[in-house]
Parts: structure tokens; C-alpha cells; sequence
């Protein structure tokens, strides 16, 4: 490691839990919570008393109908009477979630940090969607009209048209993703698809298919984060944060080239400068990009510089990014096969590396050995990248 | 310390799925409509933006320190974090970055015609603007067809915006009723 | 920092929320409560240690599952506080103040109910005895209104 920063303590994860992505769960959010907080004590055989510090993550009040959604969540997260913090990037906020729980602990300031990240979506009526419209711009954007998926799509068309990827090329990711989710044990969408499936499900907007994208899920996710000392404690394979990075671009979004994410290279080259990772498409083994589409994965995978640009396509062909291949990209089966409870789908991404590093994810475990991984978010309007380095 | 394998065969998740009708039914489950209306002021650059929507013209801000143009206008240059210094105005001609067709309304719901619609690079004197930010603009597109978008016919088409009438012209995006390809 | 000042129209954009509406579910504990309710002249709470929690919470304090256990609305509760409403949200003056109280079924507990008390302004004061008036059984819905308001024993 070559730290360009100053960091007090170490850090690293000793205890990850999920509940299962649904698309509507009976549990409120604060239960949730509670839910996935309690399995990620368990897995590192601590209790609340022994968590210094919450750090909670979750993307719009307005999916929930709950305001002030950070204290709504607290003590479901184990935040009562502990110094606590809600931290939100839209849909980058998953990888947020450990971020901030790393510089709790980097800082010297908290010995342990529960790191809690929940989404419940289904309140939300007719449809979720609706409730995206309020990210849009209310003078030169609402007035169009316009639905989520368009912004999606049109980066879509955009990176087919200067890459050279077509329907059938992406739709691999998909396939890929949903068949990798057979084996989680929280998983929404997984199944045993073909490319004709996806390119076959209803058109909702050109390009994008109702398979190219990830279902709509409740559910949270939880880690546990701790100094050296107590984390060589706790466990005999702690798993380090060897750096983190994240940035944000503009929501000017139709102002940019939108075939390239800037913003996640800039994030990752924060977070391999921290790492001491020099050439990330050789060093890291096993990665989780964020895939809400799968012609996102492919995007990310390439901002976040494990292929040459416009490559991702071409060796997601090749079976390059799949389990069995040299560079496994969403072993867990994404956010298009567990599922997207927004925040808590990037958390689910970090502990899946957690997992793999650690050599505990069983049917999923990827067949070749690994020592560095990385998981990665992107949100809000085209903007956001997160990005966490772990080993092991 | 045991090892503790995260996969289907080991794990029994937390959670209590619930089918939609389910959810409708429970005892306790709560329905609420939120009664919630704004009001958004447009600010100086857009207002002004608005104003020149309805003379026909696009207004843009121009950052003299590193010569960016902003279409939608910003008082600010975003990268030099500076006052911007000029108004400049463009015809609106420019050329398509990408365009895609919608069968689908804000809240999901199925559009009878299906909508295309796109993401215009303006022109700056005639010319299209290089590099990885642009003037530009989002909104939909006419005599484009949805062939035109799945070849990729129309990505990188020389386009031009199709103004309302001026008497029906109120000082919003849509005065501009849609970009349509220029021929020839 | 003129340019910054420069007098400029301002139209405004109107916007409203979009939802329809939310639907929220009752939660775990929350469906034992309003099922309990509608089915028993009794609610539930949620037993930590020695502690009783009114409504009933999941977790308890240390995170551990809390014990269901029921508590009868036959019997008296007690006005623990209470506040005399005497306008509506938008201010407009009620006919008739209305009563609304914290109530709770013992001394030694966390939390306790809201609800309504039928009293006038001037009998009301906090310890006094009171007891729930329910809806017959046919006509519950598992909601907290299935208690229509609480009266004072005499
Ligand atoms: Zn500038």
C-alpha cells in the first residue's frame, strides 16, 4: 500500500448482512434495517454495545414516503444515542455507505462503525418511477415529460453508437447477472435466461427492454467496519479497505458525452491512488460494477479502467467478466439479478467482494484466486461514482 | 472462528415477501396521497432563457476565461467557478448525440404513440462544438422515425428546432415544439 | 458582483408531486397490533427485560427481538399528558375543543397511545382514569381509529 493520504488507523470489514430484495416486503424500513444490521453483528459474532459509530445510507425520501429518513432509520440501525450520520448520492450512495464508514475509523475517531443502508420503494404509487420525476430539472426538463428510463436510454444509444455494441452485445450482461443471482440467497430476479429473452421482453424505451433493467426492491444491507487491532480480533480474515474514491459531475447530464463516465474514472483513479494500484485492469481480480442496466456494467467496467474503452463488449463476449473467467464482474448477479433497493444494492455489491475475498461465497465463489477487488456506484443524473478497493 | 459460507444452501435471508394484494389487505397497512405543490423560480439565466424562447432565439452564456458556451444558460461557469461574461445567441441548429423512442409515460403507463426523443449539440457560429461538454439540449424530435433511431440513421443528422407559432409561444421549452432534420 | 444583483424577471414553475399516493405497510410487530385490534378488545406491546413498549417496537434497545405480549383496552388506562385543540391545520376554529392525550395502561412503561379523549377542557387532568370506547367488531378495520375515543371513568 502506498497511501497518498494520512491515515490513523487501518480499516477493515469483519461482518456484512442482507435481508432478502423484494419487490414488497411487510417489514417498514426501520425494520428492515434492523434486520440486515442484526445479521451483520451476527456474522461478526459482535452486539450493538460493541459499535462505536452508524453511518446510514439511503436514496430518496420520497420512495419510502418518509421524511427525515436518516433519524426514521436510527434505530433500526443501532443509532440511538450514538453519533450517527445519513449520507446520500442518489443511487451511488450503496458505495457512499462504507466510504464514510472508512473515514470514521481511518480518522481515529470510532473504533467500529455498523454501516446500514436501506430502500423500501414499494409505498410509492402507481409506480416508482413517478417519484423520479423530481430529480429532473422543473424549468427546461419536466415540462417534456419525461420518465427515468430516458435518461438510460439515451446514454445507451449513445454508447452503442460510439463503441460499436449492439442489442444482442449487451443483453450478454443481463444473461450473464441473472443467471450469477441463482445462487444468492437474497436474490429478486435471478433466472436462466437467454439473449432472444431480453431482446424479446417488452420494448419500454428503445433500446432499453424490460430485461436490460433491474427490478424495483425493498430490502437493506449492512457491514461492519473496524480498526486493526479489533478487527484482527474478531476474525482471523478480515478484509481491508485499501482505498476509496468518489466524485460528481454535473446534472447538466445532456451537456456531456455520456459514452464515456468521466466521473467514475476520476473516482477510481482516487481510489487505485490509495490502493497503490497502478494498472487495475491487471491487479484487480474480481470486481462488482454498478448494473441497474445492464449496458451499465459495461459502461462502469470501463470507467472504472478494467477494459480499454469501447473493449467491455467485446470481452463480456468472450466470457472474459464471468465466473469462470479472468475478470468475474458481478459474481453476486448484480442488481439485475439480487435486485435494486437503491442503497442498499450498492452495499449488497461491497459485501459480495467482502465475501469473495474471504473465500465464503460458496456456490457463487469465483473459480479463479483473488487478492484485490472493487465495487463500485454511480447515481443521480449521470453524475456520481463511488468506489471502494478491498483485499484480503 | 467458524467460517460462514454466504450462498443459498447456508443462508435462510431475513424478510417478509408480501404479494400486492397481500400488502392492500393487511390489517394496519396505511394509504396516504400527498398534497404537495410547488412553485419553482426559474432564476436569472433561465429566465432570461425563457424570454428569448419566445423572440425564437436560444440564449447561451459564454465563459470568456476559458470560452465555454452553456446552453441551458448558467450564470456561473462550472469549471472555472467565475461569473460566465456574455449572452451569445444561436440559431439552435445543431447535430444529434443520441435519440431514443418511449413507449412509456412519466409514472410507467403506455403512450398510444410511441415518442422520440433525443439530445441536440448546438452550434456555436455554424459549427459543432468539440470536446466532452456542449451547448446543448434535450427534447423530442419530429419527422424522425423509429427506424431512423434503432439504424442510427439519425445519430449524428444536422437538425433544427421547430418553433411554435409566435402568438402561442409562453416562454417554455416547449415554444420549441420539437428538432427536426434539416434536408438536403 | 453587479451582474450577480441585475434586476430580472422571475416567472415561477408550478409543480406538483406526482404519486398517487404512498402505501405503507404496518411492519412486523405493527400487523400483530392492528390484528390484535381488530380481532380482541386488546393491543399488543413489545416486552424488553422488564420494559413494556407502547406502540410495540421490533427490536429492543440492545437489538434483541422484544416478546409479544397483549395488553387489555378493557380495562382503565391513565392520561400520562394531554393537550386542549382548539383550531384546525389551517386554523380555522373548531366547534368543540377537542381533547388529545397520551394514554398509557400502566405507570412503568415506554411510550403509550395517542388518541382522542371525550372530556370537557375543564374535567380534564393528567393521571386521570379513562377507558376505550371501540368500534363493534364487524366494523373494525384494523386501524387506529377502530378505538374511537377514550372516556373518563367515573
Ligand atoms: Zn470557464
Amino acid at each position: 500500500m502506498k497511501p497518498n493520504i494520512h491515515v490513523k488507523d487501518k480499516v477493515a470489514i469483519v461482518g456484512a448482512g442482507l435481508t432478502l430484495f423484494r419487490r414488497r416486503m411487510l417489514e417498514t424500513s426501520r425494520e428492515l434495517a434492523w434486520e440486515a444490521a442484526r445479521e451483520a453483528l451476527e456474522s461478526a459474532n459482535l452486539e450493538l454495545k460493541d459499535i462505536d459509530c452508524i453511518v446510514i445510507g439511503s436514496a430518496p425520501d420520497a420512495f419510502d414516503g418518509v421524511h427525515l429518513k436518516g433519524e426514521y432509520l436510527a434505530d433500526g440501525s443501532g443509532a440511538i444515542s450514538k453519533p450517527m450520520v445519513r449520507v446520500y448520492v442518489g443511487g451511488g450512495t450503496g458505495v457512499m455507505v462504507p466510504i464514510a464508514a472508512w473515514w470514521h475509523v481511518a480518522s481515529g475517531l470510532c473504533r467500529t462503525v455498523l454501516a446500514v443502508a436501506e430502500e423500501k420503494m414499494s409505498p410509492a404509487h402507481p409506480h416508482p418511477q413517478g417519484v423520479f420525476a423530481y430529480i429532473w430539472d422543473p424549468v427546461v426538463e419536466r415540462p417534456l415529460g419525461p420518465n427515468l428510463l430516458w435518461i438510460f436510454a439515451l446514454e445507451m444509444r449513445r454508447y452503442m453508437h460510439v463503441c460499436g455494441a449492439s442489442k444482442e452485445d449487451i443483453a450478454i450482461v443481463s444473461v450473464k447477472n441473472k443467471a450469477n443471482a441463482l445462487n444468492h440467497p437474497c436474490a429478486q430476479a435471478a433466472a436462466k435466461i437467454t439473449v432472444e429473452d431480453v431482446l424479446n421482453s417488452e420494448v419500454l424505451v428503445w433500446p432499453v427492454h424490460r430485461l436490460d433493467v433491474s427490478p424495483v426492491s425493498d430490502g437493506a444491507a449492512a457491514l461492519i467496519l473496524a480498526r486493526e487491532d479489533i478487527a484482527r480480533k474478531v476474525t482471523d480474515t478480515p478484509i481491508w479497505v485499501e482505498g476509496i474514491g468518489w466524485t460528481l459531475d454535473t446534472t447538466h447530464w445532456y451537456n456531456r458525452e455520456l459514452a464515456y463516465p468521466r466521473y467514475v474514472e476520476y473516482a477510481a483513479r482516487m481510489a487505485y491512488k490509495m490502493a497503490g494500484i497502478e494498472r487495475p485492469w491487471k491487479e484487480i481480480d474480481i470486481a462488482e460494477p454498478y448494473d441497474p442496466f445492464d449496458y451499465k456494467e459495461l459502461h462502469h467496467i470501463e470507467g472504472l479502467m478494467l477494459a480499454p474503452r469501447c473493449q467491455a463488449w467485446r470481452l463480456a463476449r468472450e466470457g472474459y467478466f464471468d465466473r469462470t473467467g479472468e475478470l468475474p464482474t458481478s459474481p453476486s448477479g448484480g442488481l439485475l439479478g439480487v435486485g435494486n433497493p437503491i442503497a442498499a444494492a450498492g452495499v449488497m455489491k461491497v459485501a459480495e467482494i467482502f465475501w469473495q475475498l474471504r473465500y465464503e461465497a460458496g456456490e457463487r465463489q469465483v473459480k479463479k484466486p483473488v487478492h484485490y477487488g472493487v465495487a463500485q456506484a454511480w447515481g443521480d443524473l449521470m453524475q456520481v461514482g463511488t468506489v471502494v478497493v478491498l483485499s484480503n | 472462528m467458524a467460517r460462514r459460507i454466504y450462498d443459498k444452501e447456508h443462508v435462510k435471508a431475513p424478510g417478509t415477501p408480501l404479494s400486492s394484494k397481500e400488502m392492500y389487505q393487511l390489517p394496519g397497512t396505511i394509504e396516504y396521497t400527498p398534497v404537495a405543490k410547488y412553485r419553482f423560480t426559474t432564476g436569472q439565466a433561465l429566465s432570461k432563457f425563457l424570454e428569448e424562447l419566445k423572440r425564437g432565439r436560444i440564449a447561451g452564456r459564454k465563459c470568456n476565461n476559458c470560452g465555454r458556451v452553456y446552453v441551458p444558460p448558467r450564470m456561473y461557469c462550472e469549471f472555472c467557478y467565475k461569473p460566465t461574461s456574455e449572452w451569445i445567441y444561436l440559431e439552435g441548429t445543431g447535430t444529434v448525440v443520441t435519440a431514443v423512442v418511449s413507449y412509456i409515460g412519466t409514472a410507467r403507463e403506455r403512450l398510444e404513440k410511441p415518442e422520440i426523443i433525443g439530445i441536440v449539440k448546438l452550434d456555436i457560429d455554424n459549427k459543432e462544438p468539440q470536446g466532452y461538454d456542449f451547448p446543448g439540449l434535450f427534447h423530442r424530435f419530429c419527422n424522425v422515425s423509429e427506424d431512423d433511431v434503432k439504424t442510427g440513421k439519425i445519430i449524428g443528422a444536422r437538425v433544427r428546432p421547430r418553433w411554435k407559432l409566435e402568438e402561442e409561444r409562453k416562454g417554455d421549452i416547449t415554444d420549441i415544439e420539437c428538432f427536426e432534420p434539416i434536408e438536403g | 458582483m453587479s451582474m450577480w444583483r441585475k434586476k430580472c424577471t422571475t416567472p415561477e414553475y408550478p409543480g406538483k408531486m406526482e404519486t398517487e399516493k404512498y402505501v405503507y405497510t404496518p411492519g412486523l410487530h405493527g400487523l400483530e397490533f392492528f390484528k390484535t385490534l381488530k380481532e380482541k378488545d386488546a393491543i399488543v406491546a413489545t416486552k424488553c427485560g422488564e420494559t413494556l413498549y407502547i406502540p410495540p417496537t421490533t427490536l429492543c434497545p440492545d437489538f434483541s427481538k422484544g416478546e409479544v405480549v397483549e395488553v387489555p383496552l378493557t380495562n382503565p388506562w391513565y392520561i400520562a399528558s394531554y393537550t386542549i385543540v382548539y383550531e384546525d391545520m389551517d386554523g380555522n376554529k373548531l366547534d368543540k375543543p377537542q381533547i388529545l392525550a397520551l394514554l398509557v395502561p400502566e405507570e412503568d412503561i415506554v411510550g403509550g397511545i395517542i388518541h382522542y379523549v371525550k372530556a370537557e377542557p375543564e374535567e380534564i387532568d393528567v393521571g386521570l382514569m379513562v377507558k376505550a370506547k371501540l368500534k363493534p367488531r364487524e366494523k373494525r378495520e384494523g386501524k387506529i381509529t377502530d378505538i374511537e375515543y377514550f372516556e373518563l371513568v367515573a
